[in-house]
């Protein structure tokens, strides 16, 4: 295993390359694996199984998400989740899901290389992203753990509010996409660009 | 002063004129390459104005002399081309571009130069070029309109598009407000402050660059003190809130259902060099908005009287305008002509500013409006009951000399004694229209007003609340009051404040009391010749009340229909200034009063928008979403010639240097048939399916039966619709009892796991699958050729490849070289072939590895091209290639794979429809053209009989036609009528350029029919 060559979306973007006058911090993070869990919260037996398997309940509201030590579970359907865990424990985990869940009716399928994370950081990480979704990532409901599935920049995502201070976004796309939405973001997130929505500002010329 | 000659001093007796001037610093810029210059917060209208220039550009049609009549969005006939090479924008309002230094203008429209314009011979033939006229004249005969279209292109139109890519920048922005305020003046501004203090999130737009509106150019007070103060002071209390955003030289272009609304932020225009710290140009936002408040004001209009258009005639606002914002004076010597009071404050703001006035011109018999008499007061001279009947002037109409005066009454022709007045500018007011464009975009409704004689809004079916000026509010506490109280309530809508109001939230103003306004739509000319008087109703188009009427005597009723016919209102402006003067007119025509004539639609955007804001950030290599497999950058490294299919970039092919594309391709399908082939094959749709019941929804979505299909092995399988046409096609392998992995057409990914979805949601909702994409998971290559096995051996691993172990049609899972693979026997060229996949962040590397040990093998990657004649040399088909959503499994001769015996699966009782079920329908055959050499174009029509031209009975088409190096010859497949039943015949392929190719009909398998290449 250990001369496997590993190359993720962005790997071959340097950060070298990254333009100076950037207004957010942009990174792909690529030591996360993913889980695609499928399931139903009514059956008690696929709660239970589930639970037990990644130490954590599965968020049941809409757009939210769960954390528990290295393990991440976001929302993303009425049966539907996709668990995140640190590369390397995917397979442990996958196993001990697999062998929880049973008969249930159920999935968990390794989907750790469908997407790409890029994570969006820094004071204009909201009005940055504003430029790619119509989401108001401006309301209240946007707070720590939040999680939506949307539309950026004409393209299928997900997007979770990590942490605030700075605020800071992971922003999931199919593998496909990544160096299209990365050459996006860098486009829009040029400090030139700056967009500051609401406020206190400089009063306008009358 | 030098240069400006028409600058007035500073701040002239008790006024502040000029007051957003910094005479402190000159600019420099450029007016049909003459250097000239103004001051910081100058437009370029005013800037022209204080250089002494009234002409700026040549009129549409008669290419008349025309100069600047307003102010902002409304202007007809200022219209100048900015910018150079890439940078060029024509069209724009010169009232809006706000001066920069360097900035390069140019007026449009005319040839060889704006004062010797060519084209101004029109005018001389207008009796020849009536409303309608390319009706009229162009309609015979009728193939001559390709001919006719060249000339009248080029001696229409207004600027010219830019020779050079646009180099800047553009974006979106998409924002939520509960309330979205538009229009910053009084109006606007104090209904902000009502909805931000009840706890709303508030957007101010405007689009001039400073918010105020008319605060500085209205008579009136605001708490005993000039509006500007107030203005001043509330735009400060807005910026330091939390909850409000202030937005100036932003445009609401259109407001669209659910209160969706579109702006238009121009963001670099008044300062170009922002744009080099990477600042886009301009930026386009969407924003949803709980609720709207539009106080977008009033437009003035015009009066309508002979030769309205010359350069010197302005609106009475925007001459007062230019005199208080700008310091400039619109002339030497001014006449102000009026049916109402307002124009009254333009005659006192220039009188106090020093520019002389010669009179003021009312038609009304005894206005008594407060303004009126105060301007009596101020010894300015009034005439009542006269109009201005026309204008005389010098330099080809360029300039004004006096204007005609002679008493008017309305409904008479003009009599009694005429007056000559000296002067070279006059300042009309006929009225103010409320700007509803807005509040009509999505079918709001407006209503006629007596006492305003406009219309102004009624009722609406969105949250839109009209406020001041906008709803026809002209008094300023009266504005004030409506505008406070709307705001505090839609805020209240919007978020349930709860927070009290009082009558002393909001300020109190006083306005002179106004008197009433007489509605002039027409000002006859004096005199028997009424030659060459022409009277403008619509500026931009070169619309007269002449051809108005016109109109209405050649039978015209709807004024829907009589805009299209004379082009009222249909140019850039959309008839801001012409539209209530038009219908003015139409009453006398049409012998009926304006609310029965109705108006016309009112369409976004309200001033045009760029292109480059509707692209936004999707420009260059941003255009069109792009997606890429694993191994991409290898793709590049090695010269692949990519294909777009769907958003996929693919290699087409792979050129060495010197190769063309064919030679390219014919190499790497030769490489394949005798030695091994790499393809990259990751786009492929692949889709897992889990549960008890997933071999029952397999069953029921394929024509064949998975139902019986053993672990680790695979089958083809055809997926029809409901209408029993082929849709997609694909190996599905089953991995478990429970759990099989899917596989689709690369474009049919996404929609064939949609359509899973929603068999399962919809209607089989008692199945118990889940269905799990997992396209991207995986990258995916096709190894094919003799030595594919001997590549793979090659590798460490622990998948036994060989022929016992590993049977066609089967999969095995395992490590290659250390990585994870599931690896399938399967082939799409009818070679030994493998499909191997590994998770995509290993498939760039693993692919390397596949190349590395394939070295001594003769290994070549292969494009998409070599893949589809190697099936077709095959005879295999492609989905939408051999099929077209017409076309079910049995003209394709695939019946083996339609199931007999299952009870059911979608399509199933389609295909038992007569037609469908009925012989000699179209079926796939094989063509071989009698030149081996010609190669078919693909969709050539097959005919049942040549014939010198068609209409020819047509037999079928070609779906695919290559060259094949395989057999040395080139190859077709073809849907022909019976076909199956015809093999032999030879039948006739008339192409466009008059050629006929002649081609037999054969069976579709062109190359090892037994298939013994894969049997190995």
């Amino acid at each position: 295993m250990s001369d496997l060559q590993f190359r993720s979306a962005l790997s071959h973007r340097r950060d070298e390359d990254l333009p100076m006058d950037l207004c957010v911090s942009l990174d792909e993070v690529s030591d996360r694996a993913m889980i695609d869990l499928r399931g139903s919260l009514d059956d008690p037996k696929f709660v239970a199984a589930a639970t037990a398997a990644l130490g954590v309940a599965l968020p049941a509201q809409p757009r939210s998400s769960s954390v528990k030590g290295d393990i991440t579970v976001l929302w993303m359907s009425v049966d539907q989740w996709l668990v995140t865990t640190p590369r390397g424990s995917e397979q442990a985990l996958l196993s001990k899901l697999v062998k929880r869940l049973g008969n249930t009716f159920s999935f968990a399928c390794d989907v750790s290389d469908a997407r790409t994370i890029i994570r969006v950081s820094g004071g204009d990480a909201r009005s940055v992203l504003m430029k790619g979704t119509s989401v108001d990532l401006q309301s209240p409901v946007v707070k720590p753990g939040w999680v939506r599935r949307l539309l950026f920049a004409e393209v299928a995502a997900a997007c979770q509010f990590v942490h605030s201070d700075p605020d800071t976004f992971d922003v999931y796309v199919f593998r496909s996409y990544a160096d299209y939405v990365w050459e996006w973001l860098l486009a829009v997130a040029r400090k030139g660009a700056r967009v500051q929505l609401y406020g206190k500002q400089e009063p306008p010329l009358v | 002063m030098s240069g400006q000659p028409y600058r007035l001093p500073a701040n002239v007796g008790s006024g502040t004129t000029g007051r957003i001037l910094d005479r402190s610093r000159r600019i420099a810029f450029s007016f049909d390459g003459k250097s000239l210059s103004g001051h910081p917060g100058d437009t370029v209208a005013s800037a022209l104005f204080a250089n002494g220039i009234r002409l700026v550009g040549r009129s549409f049609k008669y290419h008349r002399p025309r100069g600047v009549i307003g102010s902002g969005a409304d202007e007809p006939n200022a219209l100048i081309s900015v910018g150079e090479s890439g940078r060029h924008e024509p069209n724009q309002r010169a009232t809006q571009v706000e001066l920069y230094d360097g900035l390069v203008s140019k007026s449009q429209n005319n040839w060889p130069n704006l004062k010797f314009d060519i084209g101004q011979i029109n005018s001389k033939f207008s009796r020849l070029i009536p409303a309608g006229f390319y009706y009229k004249t162009f309609m015979w005969p009728q193939s001559a309109w390709m001919f006719y279209e060249h000339f009248i292109r080029n001696a229409a139109g207004l600027g010219t598009a830019a020779s050079e890519p646009d180099p800047d920048t553009y974006e979106h922005m998409h924002a939520t407000c509960d309330v979205l305020v538009v229009g910053g003046g009084v109006a606007g501004l104090a209904a902000a402050q009502s909805a931000a203090a009840a706890g709303a999130r508030v957007m101010v737009v405007d689009e001039c660059a400073r918010l105020g509106g008319l605060a500085d150019s209205s008579s009136g007070l605001i708490e005993s003190s000039p509006q500007t103060e107030w203005v001043q002071s509330t735009v400060s209390t807005l910026a330091a809130a939390e909850n409000v955003h202030l937005m100036t030289r932003t445009i609401a272009a259109g407001h669209y259902h659910h209160n969706w609304c579109l702006l238009l932020e121009r963001v670099t225009d008044h300062d170009p060099s922002l744009a080099i710290q990477g600042a886009p140009r301009h930026r386009l936002w969407k924003v949803r908005a709980n609720q709207i408040v539009m106080a977008t004001g009033a437009l003035e209009r015009p009066l309508t009287f002979a030769n309205n258009d010359r350069p010197g005639v302005l609106l009475a606002s925007a001459a007062r305008i230019y005199v208080n914002r700008y310091g400039v004076s619109p002339g030497r010597r001014g006449v102000v002509f009026t049916n109402n009071d307002d124009a009254y404050q333009t005659a006192l703001d220039l009188t106090r500013a020093g520019v002389p006035l010669a009179r003021v011109v009312d038609v009304r018999t005894d206005p008594r409006g407060e303004l009126v008499e105060e301007a009596r007061a101020a010894g300015i001279e009034v005439v009542t009951g006269m109009a201005v009947t026309n204008v005389d002037t010098v330099a080809a109409g360029a300039k004004i000399q006096s204007v005609k005066v002679a008493p008017y009454k309305a409904g008479s022709r003009i009599g009694g004694r005429e007056e000559r007045i000296e002067c070279d500018f006059v300042a009309v007011s006929g009225g103010w229209n409320p700007a509803v464009h807005l509040y009509c975009h999505t079918s709001g409704k407006v209503k006629f007003d007596e006492d305003l004689q406009s219309f102004k809004p009624d009722r609406s079916f969105d949250q839109i609340t009209p406020v001041g000026a906008a709803n026809g509010t002209y008094d300023l506490d009266g504005l004030i009051s409506e505008a406070s109280n709307t705001g505090a309530a839609v805020a209240k809508k919007a978020v349930g404040s709860k927070v009290k109001r009082s009558k002393s939230d909001r300020p109190l103003a006083s306005s002179p009391k106004a008197g009433k306004l007489e509605p002039v739509w027409f000002v006859p000319a004096t005199g028997a010749l009424n030659e060459g008087n022409k009277h403008f109703v619509d500026f931009q188009n070169d619309v007269t009340a002449a051809d108005l009427e016109l109109a209405a005597r050649e039978g015209y009723r709807s004024v829907e229909h009589i805009k299209r016919y004379t082009t009222l209102g249909m140019a850039t402006d959309q008839g801001k200034t012409s539209n209530i003067n038009a219908l003015g007119v139409l009453t006398g025509a049409l012998q009926s009063a304006i609310p029965q004539i109705g108006t016309t639609t009112f369409r976004p955007p309200y001033t045009p928008i760029s292109f480059g804001a509707i692209a936004g950030t999707n420009a260059g290599n941003r255009f069109l979403v792009v997606r890429r497999t694993p191994p991409y950058e290898w793709h590049c490294e090695n010269r692949a010639d990519f294909e777009p299919i769907g958003q996929w970039r693919r290699p087409y092919c792979y050129p060495k240097p010197g190769d063309s594309r064919h030679d390219a391709i014919n190499r790497e399908i030769l490489s394949v048939r005798n030695e091994v082939g790499l393809l990259d094959a990751s786009t492929l749709g692949k889709i897992e399916l889990k549960g008890p019941d997933a071999a029952k929804l397999l069953d029921r979505v394929y024509t064949n039966t998975f139902s019986t299909l053993k672990v680790g092995k695979g089958r083809y399988g055809l997926m029809l619709n409901e209408e029993g046409f082929l849709m997609d096609d694909g190996v599905t392998v089953r991995l478990a009892d429970d759990h099989f992995l899917m596989h689709t057409t690369s474009g049919g990914a996404d929609r064939i796991a949609g359509w899973l979805e929603e068999w399962l949601q919809t209607e089989w909702s008692d199945l118990k699958v889940y269905v799990t994409p997992v396209t991207e998971q995986w990258a995916q290559f096709a190894i094919a050729g003799p030595n594919a096995r001997n590549v793979l051996e090659n590798l460490d691993g622990d998948i036994d490849f060989s022929a016992d172990s590993f049977e066609f049609m089967s999969m095995k899972v395992g490590r290659l070289t250390g990585y994870p693979v599931r690896a399938f026997r399967i082939s799409f060229s009818g070679e030994l072939s493998y499909e191997i996949a590994t998770p995509s962040n290993f498939g760039h590397s693993l692919w390397l590895a596949l190349l590395e040990a394939g070295e001594n093998h003769g290994i070549q990657a292969y494009g998409t091209e070599a893949l589809h004649v190697l099936r077709a040399e095959k005879g295999f088909i492609v989905v939408g290639d051999e099929s077209d959503g017409t076309v079910t499994p049995l003209d394709l001769g695939l019946g083996w794979a339609v199931s007999k015996k299952k009870d059911d699966y979608i399509g199933k009782r389609s295909l038992e429809r007569a037609y469908l079920a009925a012989p000699k329908r179209k079926q796939l055959v094989g063509l071989l053209t009698q030149d081996p050499q010609e190669v078919l174009p693909d969709g050539a029509y097959a005919v049942a009989e040549l014939k010198d031209k068609p209409p020819m009975e047509m037999i079928g088409q070609v779906t695919s036609a290559y060259w094949s190096p395989t057999v040395g010859r080139s190859i077709a497949m073809a849907l022909i009528k019976d076909g199956r039943n015809r093999l032999g015949d030879v039948v006739d392929f008339p192409l466009d350029n008059g050629k006929v190719v002649k081609a037999t009909i054969v069976d579709p398998v062109f190359y090892d029919k037994e298939g013994a290449k894969q049997n190995v």
